[in-house]
């Protein structure tokens, strides 16, 4: 019951929020925290629940962005048109690279996905089509309300809001459905799950098809809001890092742990940057630097795990030399 | 052959040493405490900058700033060992990002409050300029930094295989608890480790510094190079870094040369990519 | 319960969120919103900015007789507001569009400044200005080139640099000149980086040669914050142009002086587009061995006593650094729009729109070597131009090219080291 009291206050308070805190540049910040919290939780999907730490989820990520600005720019057709099919190239994408990429252990497995989505990166940039580094633009005036061009925050906080709303939905469903208990049994050890009969190749795949999905919605809502995507930031390992770093620092593998990390870290991350980045001497991202490493260090498991006693296992992947 | 492509080989080759030169200690670190170092490629910058500034302050060339350097970052690399990896080692690999990012930008942007973000560069020829071999031409300053990479590799490589410290050091990474049944302290073989690593990466920085520029964000180009090269060569694995590195220098010089510079990167993260098909563990890794 | 600390989580983010509402703005202050990178690769522009903008607000809001007819500098403040002072707020851009449009928004909307400055990189000038578009906010923009930024029907965009036609037109006619003082330019290679700027740059370039019949001969692109520039420079000695333009940033053009040195490869003509070659970092770190490199730049230091000089005097007191030509576009970019705020009389964004609309300075107004600055319907300044400076005995340009205002003659060909 108390469960359901909290539960109501977060959605009372998020559905408030831009009315509480009006000005546009909070509106702007608390639709930025929602569109990450997209992003990260998306990614906690095959990051958190499934043990399989991607750094390069950017690639999904821009699968969005160039499929919503390319519906646009190439097309003059409104971005959303571009959402449908951001999704099919991200799940293609990730059922490409996920059967070769998802059987490699532990570091290996996000070494190879920085690697493809470098190579997604440096391909664009050298595609005339996509609009090489130059990026592509979108809609500065709207033509019309598909155009998702707006003056306001606000409409953007909404949207954003109730697909974060369906995103933390599937993962719910998810963790509780047959797949998050063959989730848990893989990271646990995926050995023991496997000769207990779980699935362990396809259930992983399909978690990567999912978090894929879900991220490429997330980038196509980032150009939208932006009206702009370019290789970097599309497709720059940077918003990979970023956005595990907000699953992480909140708590992978919990459902509101990307929520609570892009809480934190997005304001942070602009407030800084309001407050000191004009001073040019780099102190935002000291600051930046050194409330991260102190979260890292004294709670390694994200900040929810404050709150769960749920003791983690460290995965061996299998440290030693080897000549 | 023409000629023009052995130069190519051979400057391919010489990078290639570069990159293992300054891979080694991020695979000592990787494969003996699994521990993936974000803030690698920081380490490689600050190294560049004891040089600099000891190069500034006191002039001569790498002779006086490489072994400043060397213990400059060994000591960094004891104090973060103590800091922050000996607390974040336990946790789970995201927290071992997530510590080591942010402590990639804390070294970053303290150097960048410090210095200001001007690159700043060595006097040409600090080394003692160009040797031409029959029409080759091999920079003093790259050779000198080969000719370290390979005995650093050899150095590392018999200290963990014929030392009584290596040994302790290999028995603490593959077991800690058997180790400190032996009367091993744990705690003090990885501060070594972590000592050494740091201490390679700064010495190859202050040699990088003799012919690359220097600059606060230097690292982010240099670090996602080392990631590669290390986990090409598999992790923990010097030799193997040694061996990737070379590969890389050369697939980079010479599809830089045949088909275009842009394409050399997707050249090598690609083969990468067809690689760990064939061999998940990396050149010399272990399975 | 876990959901009882997550409220509160987000309770303490949502009040850090309230402590962002700005200060209100002061009596007799005009503020103008800087968006430049002040972090990231490209941060020593946003630091060399910053001091300039220091210079030109000194200049504007006290008295420098010294500097003659020079505009706002006679008397303190801007005369057409009753001597209001000019405040500047620089927000740092981080090189990501994304945080370019959040900074202009704040700078809008929470430090309601009467217009906005920037932003460098191109994509980022494009997301920025998007939102002063939105608002009727007037943005000035004096250093980023990409040509579509002024393509796209915006009404308060405004730009005073030259853009790569011009650059392209600048070169033609300064190889046709050397060619007739009897120098070889039959064949010409364009080296340049990906990033947008070189890419857009060298696409320009080539099409404007292949125009006047002269098709560049080698291309040769390479990516951008290179490890190792080795194969491009043996391209280039494999080939052997007679001249070789150059469109890099510091990082590289700083690596490719260097990797020429040791490869011991010299093209008769080595013109560089501005860029890393007009860095003073360049110029320190491997001026020595870059001898008799040309070099594009609308800046060129007047005879002592004139208003140029005394202004890059000040700079270099400011910074230490010499002045150069990105961060002297930027400063005439600022002198431009304060001096429009100032005969707009106030700080209304459609009295200023108006008054840049209606801009026309003399070559004698400007710092900078500018034919002028008129814009067109589009905004764009079509009075921009430049010149063309060599590299001579040491670290310091010197102007060669047009020969109405040149310093030296260009000495031939390129001598390295």
């Amino acid at each position: 019951m108390r469960r359901w009291i909290w539960l109501s206050v977060v959605v009372a308070f998020a559905i408030a929020y831009p009315l509480l805190l009006s000005s546009p540049f909070q509106q702007r910040l608390g639709a930025l925290v929602l569109l990450y919290a997209i992003a990260a939780s998306a990614w906690n999907i095959v990051g958190g629940y499934a043990g399989q730490v991607s750094v390069g989820h950017v690639v999904f990520f821009g699968c969005g962005a160039y499929a919503a600005m390319g519906a646009y720019a190439k097309f003059g057709l409104s971005p959303l048109f571009g959402i449908p099919g951001g999704i099919v190239l991200a799940v293609g994408l990730a059922a490409i690279v996920g059967v070769p990429t998802l059987r490699l252990s532990g570091h290996y497995f996000s070494m190879a996905t920085i690697a493809v989505a470098e190579t997604m990166r440096l391909i664009v940039t050298n595609t005339e089509w996509l609009g090489a580094a130059v990026g592509l633009s979108g809609p500065t005036v709207p033509r019309n309300i598909f155009d998702l061009s707006f003056l306001s925050a606000l409409p953007y906080y909404y949207l954003f809001l109730a697909i974060l709303s369906i995103t933390l939905a599937i993962t719910w469903w998810m963790t509780n459905s047959r797949m998050g208990f063959y989730l848990r049994a893989i990271k646990d050890s995926e050995r023991a799950a496997r000769s207990l009969g779980a699935p362990a190749s396809r259930t992983k795949l399909y978690a990567y098809m999912l978090s894929a999905a879900l991220t490429s919605v997330a980038g196509a809502l980032y150009a939208m809001m932006f009206g702009f995507v370019d290789p970097e930031s599309g497709l720059g390992i940077l918003i990979s890092v970023k956005i595990l770093i907000m699953a992480a620092l909140g708590g992978a593998g919990l459902l509101f742990g990307p929520l609570v990390g892009a809480a934190i870290l997005v304001p942070l991350e602009e407030i800084s940057n309001s407050w000191l980045g004009g001073k040019g001497a780099g102190l935002t991202f000291v600051v930046y630097g050194a409330i991260i490493v102190l979260i890292a260090r004294f709670q390694p498991g994200g900040l929810l795990s404050l709150l769960t006693r749920r003791s983690r296992s460290k995965v061996d992947t299998g440290a030693g030399y080897a000549p | 052959m023409s000629f023009v492509l052995v130069q190519v080989i051979v400057g391919g080759l010489l990078l290639g040493a570069v990159y293992a030169l300054f891979s080694s200690g991020l695979t000592l670190v990787w494969g003996m405490m699994n521990i993936v170092n974000f803030a690698h490629g920081d380490f490689v910058m600050l190294g560049m900058y004891v040089a600099y500034v000891v190069y500034t302050l006191m002039g001569g060339g790498p002779i006086l700033g490489a072994p400043l350097a060397t213990l400059v970052l060994a000591t960094l690399g004891v104090v973060v060992y103590f800091a922050l990896i000996r607390g974040i080692m336990k946790g789970p690999m995201l927290a071992q990002i997530l510590g080591t990012f942010g402590l990639a930008l804390l070294l970053r942007y303290s150097v960048f409050w410090w210095f200001g973000a001007n690159f700043l560069s060595m006097p040409p020829n600090i080394v003692g300029g160009t040797y031409a071999f029959a029409g080759l031409r091999i920079e003093a300053s790259r050779l000198l930094a080969g000719v370290v990479a390979l005995l650093v590799t050899l150095g590392l490589h018999l200290l963990l295989t014929r030392t009584s410290l290596g040994s302790k050091m290999l028995a603490v990474a593959e077991d800690q608890t058997a180790a400190q049944l032996m009367g091993i302290r744990p705690d003090t073989m990885q501060a070594i480790a972590w000592a050494i690593a740091a201490g390679a990466t700064g010495l190859a920085g202050a040699l990088i510094a003799n012919f690359f520029y220097i600059v606060p964000t230097v690292g982010e180009t240099l670090g996602i190079v080392a990631f590669v090269t290390v986990s090409l060569g598999g992790f923990g694995s010097v030799p193997g870094a040694l061996v990737a590195g070379l590969l890389i220098g050369v697939i980079e010089s010479l599809s830089g040369y045949l088909i275009g510079a842009i394409y050399k990167d997707i050249v090598v993260y690609v083969l990468f990519l067809f690689f760990l098909w064939f061999r998940p563990q990396g050149l010399m890794g272990k399975m | 319960m876990t959901l009882k600390h997550v409220t509160g989580l987000l309770c303490a983010a949502a009040m850090s969120l309230a402590l962002t509402a700005g200060a209100q703005a002061q009596d007799k202050v005009v503020k103008i919103g800087v968006i430049m990178p002040m972090s990231g690769g490209t941060a020593s522009i946003g630091a060399h900015a910053k001091a300039a903008l220091d210079v030109a607000t000194d200049i504007i809001n006290n008295a420098h007789p010294e500097l003659g007819n020079f505009p706002l500098a006679k008397n303190a403040g801007l005369a057409g507001l009753g001597g209001a002072r000019v405040e500047v707020i620089i927000a740092d851009n981080q090189g990501n569009p994304a945080t370019g449009q959040n900074q202009a928004l704040r700078l809008i909307t929470e430090e309601k400044v009467a217009a906005v400055f920037g932003s460098y990189q191109s994509g980022v000038t494009l997301t920025s200005s998007a939102i002063a578009e939105k608002y009727g906010v007037p943005f000035l923009n004096s250093e980023s080139v990409a040509a579509n930024l002024t393509e796209r029907g915006f009404k308060w965009f405004f730009r005073t640099t030259p853009i790569a036609t011009d650059f392209a037109k600048i070169y033609v006619d300064f190889l046709a000149d050397i060619k007739a003082q009897g120098a070889k330019t039959d064949s010409i290679a364009v080296v340049h980086d990906n990033t947008e700027y070189g890419t857009s740059v060298a696409n320009t370039i080539s099409g404007t040669f292949k125009e006047r019949g002269q098709p560049i001969a080698l291309d040769v692109a390479y990516p951008v914050n290179a490890t190792d520039v080795q194969g491009q420079v043996l391209q280039l000695k494999d080939k052997k142009p007679d001249v070789v333009i150059m469109i890099s940033y510091t990082s590289d053009a700083i690596l490719f002086a260097k990797t020429m040195q040791s490869l011991d490869y010299k093209p008769a003509v080595l013109l560089a587009d501005d860029a890393g070659y007009s860095d003073p970092s360049f110029t320190k770190a491997v001026g020595k061995i870059s001898q008799g490199v040309f070099n594009r730049s609308s800046w060129v230091v007047g005879p002592a006593g004139s208003p140029s000089a005394i202004i890059a005097d000040m700079y270099k007191k400011k910074s230490g650094e010499e002045m150069d030509d990105t961060v002297a576009r930027q400063m005439q970019g600022f002198f431009v729009l304060a001096d429009a705020i100032d005969r707009a009389g106030s700080t209304e964004p459609a009295k200023i729109q108006a008054a840049l609309k209606a801009t026309d300075l003399k070559p004698e107004q400007l710092m900078i070597g500018y034919k002028g600055v008129k814009f067109d319907d589009k905004g764009q300044n079509i009075l921009a131009s430049g010149a063309i400076i060599q590299l001579q005995d040491g670290e310091n340009y010197v102007s060669v090219w047009p020969k109405a205002n040149a310093e030296k003659a260009p000495v031939l060909p390129y001598k390295g080291w």
